[in-house]
């Protein structure tokens, strides 16, 4: 393949870049004032939920809408073992609770294609919402759980760990062969098939593998949050939020969706705090906007640029 | 050169900048500066746009009129700023928002956001960083569980035990024996059960209905037609607002007529009696109460300055609660003459304080005065019917039927 | 009494579902047709009933009068958002894929939009009127008389609408397009003034649903996602494309709602989406999809 003809840029890049974010990352809680550590977390959080979405959304173009249920996984697994467990035991707990579920979702969804995934997902993460809410409600007889609090610290490098895993992930399946295979399942299903590809495993476990840092980050992100019941764990928005993040930022490339999911929290942030009574009308107009201006969204802005570049120049 | 001039440029607008500024910042306190992230948006902002923001400016707005609050150890009155911001009825954004209002805008004072479930997250992050919270819209018996965890929360607001034991009460004076529970399956109707359920079968009264019913229910009548069909003589419905009005409706539909109809938050709006009219409601009993005709100091004028100010009635539960804890925050202050919160907490936690609901105090985090646990609408006014020493009017019973 | 309370589970299940089926139907009109998942959908609906509460409460106007004003103005609000945005939207995106992708962003920013113009222009109040709350007794089933009137113009609406698809020169070129965009093009048709309209009309579906429930249910400006998310579960599980599946699936919805509700209402939102989900396995491609 083409990465044996000229390997620097394409592996180099990367292991620079993220060798710099580690170093940076580790040393910056030192001299940041707190409340910019608690905004990364949100950040970091955004991140890992839309590039994880996006690993298997992105090129197999399946919109999932079942983020929530798999971010609530790990919120409930920490809010209910949080106080026996260890708080990385939790974490991990949750990913893999995250995972088991992606299995069973994606199994029970292979006949599905397009929209119709697209809205069994989000029927499913409503199914499990209500069952837990059931649950809790007939069985423990007790709705909403206080979960035990992590200080800030711990909670980034918990999410910075995670982020960085995410991103690690997220490159190794764009850049293997296993990348390409869920590009031609998103080009033509039939065809991927004939040429031997075994479609439907490889659906199942991309769609898994994308969940483990998701229910991860839903059992770090709990700690913080202090207190948690099903329409909170489970709310529609975080299967949402990564869908609009990564259009927003560009679905195709994973600056593209760091990028989507940074602007967002970043612009929600900004407008929660200076603009409380027009929050969603700004929001809503810069979402409109940019889509307007930018349908590959911000990463196609690259691109842009360059085409404008060129034709500035041919004049 | 012209670089240099340029350079000069920045250095002096600089130097500018700085001596504009310095005399700002620090030292000289010229305000109090209060901030909240409560819900402007999401399925959270009905219940904080009616019984939360309007008492927060119209406070703010009072305060100011005076020339602020007298703080002693600055020697003068200060005014207040209120900072708001939304928290899009999201958990993590308020958490979120709250560590902001500390850390970043360096705020003197919270207030609290609209929810039991928002205090549940903000209660203990506000503890945190020594923040004093007094909560007007929580009622969860589960907070007594936390409560000795977090010393500097203060719950206002009546608790499911006591209403749940003074509506039992209010059964027994009747000489009720059959009664159908119906709840919101959420952590509202499963508290209101466990509290009521237990109590009831202890007086010798008969469920013979209990049932959970879905939140964001459309259409309740099945559930109503059976309660109908069992010919109970009270209807007891531990419901949030949409379901309140939803069974209300229902119910005049179907023409179900219990002796007692009693349902939960939502009734004490001002917006049921004016949806269905005050004739139809006439009898109807709901959580909490409070009304302009209670004898505390304040509370009708209160009730008139709301009115005046939003074109609109307070609501007759939260509305006043969470007036009365702004009340005790400045008394607290006053008292204290300092802004040190630490002591304003101390002092909360120890003194009583004369609010438009009562003199309140409280008690292990608990404010253990109310001005009443259970109301009914009669006339157009939502009368204190529960506990029976506060009552405002003697209660309606049978309730007439609807019209 | 079995046979009445069966009679009457049925009916209550219907006047819901005819309610869900006009929403449905509008819905199905945007994203089968003009391919755009319109999450603001619920705004419109939003948007009617505020309408119609205002012209009642303010002005006195009948509610049912207030269709007709308050009509019109939707659909022509629809109809110049889909020729400003989404049709731009559609010409700038490389491919249909991304069109969907990009119009849900989009949608999702009106639905921000427009919900904050209405939180600013009513406040976050919860707001009701009474109208027609009078029963109607059919042997022994009571229903309120609102609730009655909604389904029969659901009804009406759903058949004027369903003649003006089978019947009129403009309501086949609706269908072909819903089939096959390209071909109709190709057959002359006007595309973009026809999706522009089949927006407007949606919108228009949406409006006329908030005014019926505007007489049903309290109102505030937040009410319109759960709609929204109902109409687009009832325009898939009607199959996509097909307006009297989504007319079907609304009714689907409305009448398993109300069963699984009589039946246990504890489980009644788990054996509603059970039943949903098992249905779209079923039918991969919805009740009346190819």
């Amino acid at each position: 393949m083409s990465s044996t003809n000229n390997p620097a840029p394409k592996w180099l890049f990367p292991l620079v870049l993220s060798f710099i974010i580690i170093i940076l990352a580790a040393v910056i809680p030192r001299f940041l004032p707190p409340y910019t550590i608690i905004s990364l977390n949100d950040i970091f959080m955004y991140i890992v939920l839309t590039v994880s979405w996006a690993v298997f959304s992105g090129p197999t173009r399946y919109i999932s809408l079942a983020s929530a249920a798999f971010f609530g996984i790990g919120i409930y697994v920490s809010a209910v073992l949080g106080n026996v467990l260890p708080f990385l035991a939790a974490i991990a707990l949750g990913g893999l609770a995250s995972f088991l579920l992606a299995l069973l979702v994606g199994l029970s969804s292979l006949r599905l294609r397009g929209m119709y995934f697209t809205i069994f997902t989000f029927g499913l993460s409503e199914l499990i919402r209500h069952s837990v809410l059931w649950w809790e409600v007939n069985i423990t007889r007790t709705v909403g759980r206080l979960v035990v609090s992590v200080d800030n610290i711990t909670v980034y490098y918990a999410m910075l760990t995670i982020v960085l895993l995410t991103l690690a992930m997220a490159y190794f399946i764009k850049n293997s062969k296993y990348g390409l295979a869920l590009l031609a399942i998103g080009e033509s299903e039939e065809a991927t098939d004939h040429i031997g590809v075994n479609v439907n495993a490889l659906k199942i476990l991309a769609f898994a593998m994308s969940a483990v840092f998701m229910g991860a980050a839903g059992a770090t992100m709990a700690t913080r949050w202090t207190y948690i019941d099903p329409s909170i764990a489970f709310n529609p928005l975080f299967s949402f939020m990564p869908v609009l993040m990564a259009i927003f930022g560009g679905v195709h490339r994973i600056y593209g969706q760091i990028i989507g999911a940074t602007a967002l929290t970043l612009l929600a942030d900004m407008l929660l705090t200076k603009f409380p009574y027009y929050y969603n009308l700004l929001y809503g107009i810069i979402l409109v906007a940019v889509i307007l201006f930018l349908p590959q969204g911000l990463a196609g802005l690259r691109e842009r640029m360059s085409k404008w570049r060129k034709h500035v120049l041919v004049k | 050169m012209s670089g240099m001039i340029k350079q000069l440029r920045v250095v002096f607008i600089l130097l500018a900048v700085l001596v504009v500024a310095f005399p700002l910042t620090g030292y000289c306190k010229d305000k109090i500066l209060i901030g909240t992230a409560i819900s402007l948006s999401g399925p959270y902002a009905p219940g904080a746009g009616m019984t939360q923001i309007p008492n927060y400016k119209m406070w703010v707005e009072e305060v100011n009129a005076k020339g602020g609050i007298y703080v002693k150890e600055y020697g003068k009155r200060l005014p207040v700023e209120l900072i708001i911001y939304d928290d899009k009825s999201d958990i993590g954004t308020a958490v979120k928002l709250v560590e902001k209002l500390v850390l970043e805008d360096k705020v003197d004072l919270l207030l609290p956001p609209w929810g039991t479930a928002m205090h549940f997250a903000v209660g203990p992050v506000a503890n945190k960083y020594g923040y004093p919270l007094i909560g007007p819209t929580i009622s969860s018996e589960k907070l007594r569980k936390v409560a000795h965890k977090i010393p500097y929360f203060f719950g206002i607001l009546n608790m499911p035990r006591e209403q749940g034991a003074a509506l039992v009460d209010l059964l027994v004076e009747f000489g009720i024996k059959k009664v159908a529970l119906i709840y919101v399956a959420d952590a509202y109707g499963i508290e209101w059960t466990a509290e009521v359920s237990p109590a009831l079968k202890a007086k010798g009264i008969k469920a013979v209905i209990e049932q959970s019913y879905p939140l964001g229910a459309k259409d309740l009548s099945p559930l109503l037609k059976k309660i109908k069909a069992a010919n109970v003589d009270a209807l007891l419905g531990m419901s949030y607002p949409p379901d309140t009005f939803l069974i209300t409706a229902q119910s005049m539909g179907l023409k179900l007529n219990p002796k007692l109809f009693y349902l939960g938050v939502g009734v004490a709006f001002p917006v049921y009696r004016d949806k269905f009219g005050a004739k139809a409601v006439e009898g109807v009993m709901g959580a909490g109460a409070w009304n302009p005709k209670l004898p505390y100091p304040g509370a009708k004028e209160y009730y008139d300055r709301h009115v005046k100010k939003w074109n609109k009635e307070p609501d007759r539960w939260g509305s006043a609660f969470a007036y009365a804890s702004l009340q005790i925050l400045e008394q607290a202050i006053e008292k204290t003459g300092t802004l040190d919160r630490k002591k304003l907490r101390d002092v909360i936690a120890t003194e009583t304080f004369p609010t438009v609901i009562g003199p309140v105090k409280f008690e292990g985090g608990f404010n253990i005065q109310a001005p009443g646990e259970i109301g009914q609408w009669q006339n157009g006014e939502f009368e204190v019917v529960a506990g029976k020493p506060k009552r405002t009017a003697k209660p309606i019973y049978p309730k007439p039927a609807w019209p | 009494m079995g046979g009445t309370l069966l009679l009457d589970i049925i009916i209550g299940g219907l006047i819901l579902g005819g309610l869900y089926a006009l929403i449905a139907v509008g819905l199905g009109l945007q994203y089968g047709v003009a391919r755009v998942l319109n999450v603001s959908h619920g705004e419109f609906i939003m948007l009617g009933a505020f309408a119609t509460y205002s012209l009642y409460t303010s002005f006195g106007i009948n509610p049912l009068v207030s269709l007709v004003i308050s009509g019109p103005i939707v659909f022509g609000l629809g109809f110049l958002i889909h020729r400003t945005l989404f049709q731009h939207l559609r010409k700038s995106s490389e491919s249909m894929a991304a069109f969907e992708g990009t119009s849900i962003l989009a949608s999702f920013g009106l639905l921000f939009i427009i919900q904050n113009i209405a939180l600013l222009s009513w406040g976050s109040d919860i707001k009701g009127y009474t109208y027609l709350a009078g029963t109607v007794d059919f042997g022994g089933a009571i229903y309120a008389q609102n609730r009655l009137l909604a389904f029969l113009f659901a009804i009406i609406i759903g058949l004027a609408f369903y003649f003006f698809l089978a019947r009129t020169r403009f309501g086949k070129a609706i269908r072909a397009a819903a089939q096959d965009v390209d071909t109709a093009q190709l057959m002359g048709v006007n595309i973009h003034r026809m999706l522009g309209l089949c927006f407007g009309l949606g919108a228009l579906m949406a409006a006329l649903a908030g005014c019926l429930i505007s007489m049903m249910f309290e109102i505030t400006p937040l009410m319109g996602l759960p709609y929204s998310i109902i109409a687009i579960i009832a325009v898939v599980l009607g199959g996509l494309g097909n307006i009297l599946g989504s007319l079907l699936g609304g009714l689907i919805l409305g009448l398993v709602g109300n069963i699984v509700m009589y039946i246990h209402p504890g489980l009644s939102l788990i054996a509603y989406y059970m039943i949903f989900l098992l249905l779209i396995l079923v039918r991969p491609t919805g009740i009346l999809g190819k």
